[in-house]
């Protein structure tokens, strides 16, 4: 009897090297290469098992009419990536190589990724690419890439691949093209037809109303304007040691009324005239979901939501942790914690939290509300690193290993203190703070931010000396400025957009320079596109229809709509929009384009001319010799002649300060390889005497 | 007609996000004068400089005390006031 073939379509090529070497009964697969393209067969229960990798899509949505000028566009349809995108061409011979080995296939199986992108990137490949052996394929769930999870996983195959998660994907596929082509390409066209060059504008059915959360947001900072208040500011000495104490009221609105109060209180003692003690338990922190990890990470070792979810990625593929894009924050019964936390105690920095853990009879972790159907939250799995990790990945993996230990601890026992202290009939408070037993907080050290205030035995009546006691000058401050991590909060608290896509976007913003800087300012150009966006469509940039279509595909999800449906309603709901789009073509066409031109020139616009006082510096290059110069933007009008010469090789940016010396700009200067130098643009700066 | 600040489309003086900055000075002078005694130009003297004023709102303050007729206003202003 012939071998039976069984053809493996996994996500990448490194979980294809995994899976295979799991999966093969000698742990010893044979790689092969067609084309370049790794694949590997694999022998187990008599059956020969042919495991190759997609890389990831390998199929998108594209229209039907492919002139960009062209909108609106409303048929799609999926095609390989290699015909659609200029970068992607590399793709076809995976789709070659893909097609040509599952010909010869009894039996397909997916071991993509188990969420919507992983079931929809795979069901398209084995549509397209191995010719309808989508309904026919059977599929492995999987969390960890541990080899004991891979080989049971594979021997209780689903019968079918997840079809409903498949619509839902396919859905969100199709309205992201609609909306994405559509509206980039009014935005452009217009753009295009007023200045006759192509700029780069998009918006999205996320894009847009994550921009304008920035925009409310800049827009109340910007045109904030402070109001005065006052406050006491005031200290008591106990036993020797200095407190700060609040005053009971926080603020103030005339400084007559904190005057009157320091003019009462200076140089008096005060009593103590009560005295609230609390004790209360402290749950340990519920397992990570993804967005959790993100914004932990962030506030530790401020990486952003997509450097994150890219190091849990990598961390992912060595099967050191369970699948990270999970919005669970449960680890059920079905996991075997107690061997986890035996193979971490393998770990000497581990060993003895992990032995704390294990002398408990049972473990039960503190889980949170979240849920996701396909997965749990994220936890070790308890490999160790086989080789020594990256320093990012070394803090990710210690990040969820410590959380992962801490969720099955005991609740921390805290213990609050208010004492009020009467000076002249005026209140103050002094605030204590104190960890009495430690529970979970010792297993996520250094991961705590509590601080203690340990205050001193103290007792009704007890005379306090004051330290000090001043009127404080204060003013109210703006909101601040979201952050990457506040901003993912954000998008998940308002529900748009998905665990794997949310990172994304914010990235696309930055990238697109309506967003920059680390607090996430919006730009003139982002500002100004939202503006456009606001005026002649404001359902783009309005939250509530992206919401709703979320709704709908998660109802797809569930079974409880259909994706034509949901894609029709899209239609209908955008086709007057860029008929409107259509219409103010030309004026949102020259608003646009301002926007952008204003937008290039002040990315080149480094600074103020001293020499003139009026013109701008900004970086020009040479269409005559090709050289790159700072150049005052008044000479152009024969105003003025300042210029200096720039490096001409390497990387040259301004750093937005100026020389403490000559007050011209400064220059960083890098060449591939080397440190960085940061100069004065002056050729003749006295800074650089000593150097001369 | 074009803001006065920043050149850009506006139906007054101002372009709307400048129309807005002025707004609110307005709309919080009453709190400053009634908690730091200030005239209308002392007020945007104050806020130019202030660290949690926004740029926009800065930058009207600016404008206001550049311009003459700004000057003036605010005197009538800092009269009715009294």
């Amino acid at each position: 009897m012939a071998t039976q073939n069984v053809f493996v379509l996994c996500e990448k090529p490194s979980t294809a090297e995994r899976i295979a070497k799991a999966l093969d009964e000698n742990g010893k697969p044979q790689k092969k290469e067609t084309n370049r393209v790794p694949h590997y067969e694999t022998f187990r229960g008599g059956k020969r098992l042919v495991v190759v990798a997609a890389l990831g899509h390998l199929y998108t949505v594209a229209p039907k009419v492919t002139d960009r000028n062209v909108y609106p566009v409303f048929e799609f349809d999926w095609v390989p990536r290699y015909v659609a995108e200029r970068d992607a061409r590399d793709t076809e011979k995976w789709v070659e190589v893909i097609a040509n080995l599952s010909k010869g296939a009894q039996e397909f199986i997916l071991a993509t990724d188990y969420d919507i992108e992983g079931a929809t990137l795979g069901y398209t490949i084995l549509k397209y690419a191995c010719g309808e052996k989508d309904k026919e394929a059977k599929r492995m769930k999987f969390s960890t890439l541990t080899t004991e999870e891979l080989r049971k996983s594979y021997g209780e195959l689903h019968e079918h691949i997840e079809f409903s998660t498949i619509e839902a994907g396919v859905c969100r596929h199709f309205l992201d093209a609609m909306y994405g082509i559509n509206l980039s390409r009014a935005m452009t066209v217009a753009a295009k037809q007023y200045s006759g060059k192509y700029l780069t504008l998009s918006t999205g059915r996320v894009q847009g109303p994550t921009l304008k959360f920035l925009v409310d947001r800049e827009k109340k900072i910007n045109t904030f304007v402070p109001t005065p208040f006052w406050a006491i500011k005031a200290s008591v000495e106990i036993d020797g040691q200095v407190f700060e104490v609040e005053y009971e009221k926080p603020e103030m609105q005339s400084r007559e009324e904190a005057e009157a109060v320091v003019n009462a209180c200076h140089g008096k003692k005060g009593k103590i005239s009560e005295i609230e003690e609390k004790k209360f338990h402290q749950n340990p922190p519920v397992p990570f979901d993804l967005g959790a990890l993100q914004a932990e990470a962030y506030s530790f070792f401020k990486y952003t939501p997509r450097r994150t979810s890219d190091i849990a990625e990598r961390l992912y593929l060595e099967a050191l942790i369970s699948y990270p894009r999970t919005s669970s924050q449960k680890l059920p019964s079905t996991i075997n914690n107690r061997a986890i936390l035996e193979s971490l105690a393998n770990e000497p920095k581990y060993r003895s939290l992990a032995q704390l853990l294990l002398s408990e009879k049972k473990l039960v972790p503190n889980e949170g509300k979240g849920e996701d159907p396909a997965h749990p939250s994220i936890y070790p799995t308890g490999n160790l690193p086989s080789k020594a990790l990256g320093d990012p990945e070394r803090k990710i993996w210690d990040l969820i290993v410590r959380r992962f230990m801490a969720v099955f601890s005991k609740p921390a026992l805290k213990q609050s203190a208010k004492v009020t202290i009467t000076v002249d009939g005026y209140s103050f408070f002094l605030h204590g703070k104190q960890v009495l037993e430690e529970g979970w907080m010792v297993f996520y050290e250094p991961f705590i931010r509590a601080e203690d205030v340990v205050l001193p035995p103290l007792e009704k009546g007890q005379e306090i000396a004051s330290k000090e006691v001043a009127v404080e000058d204060k003013f109210t401050k703006p909101p601040a400025r979201y952050n990457p991590s506040s901003l993912l909060k954000k998008m998940e608290d308002e529900g748009i957009g998905t665990k794997a896509t949310r990172a994304g976007i914010i990235d696309t913003l930055y990238t697109r320079g309506y967003v920059g800087g680390e607090r996430a300012s919006v730009s003139e150009l982002g500002l100004d596109v939202t503006n456009v966006l606001e005026r002649y469509c404001p359902e783009i940039v309005s939250i509530s229809f992206t919401r709703e279509l979320e709704k709908n595909m998660e109802e797809i999800q569930n079974g409880k709509e259909k994706k034509d449906v949901v894609i029709e309603k899209a239609a209908v709901r955008l086709e007057p929009v860029l008929t409107e789009m259509k219409k103010h073509q030309e004026t949102m066409g020259q608003e646009l384009a301002e926007a952008a031109k204003k937008a290039q020139m002040q990315q080149r616009v480094v600074g103020s001319c001293l020499q003139c006082g009026t013109g701008k510096l900004v970086i020009v290059h040479s269409r005559r010799t090709g050289k790159r110069f700072l150049g005052c933007t008044g000479y152009f009008k024969g105003q003025c002649k300042a210029s200096f010469p720039l490096p001409q090789t390497g990387t040259v940016k301004p750093v937005g300060k100026v020389c403490g010396v000559c007050g011209w700009p400064m220059f960083q200067y890098q060449t591939k390889g080397k440190r960085p130098w940061v100069f004065c643009v002056r050729p003749d700066c006295p800074s650089k005497e000593a150097r001369r | 007609m074009q803001c006065g600040i920043c050149g850009g489309k506006s139906e007054g003086s101002f372009c709307e996000l400048h129309k807005a900055a002025y707004d609110n000075l307005l709309k919080n002078y009453e709190a400053w004068k009634k908690s730091m005694k200030v005239s209308w130009t002392e007020y945007l003297t104050h806020i130019k400089v202030n660290e949690y004023a926004g740029l926009w709102v800065k930058e009207v303050a600016q404008h206001l005390l550049a311009t003459d007729s700004s000057k003036q206003q605010g005197d009538q202003k800092a009269e009715s006031d009294k």
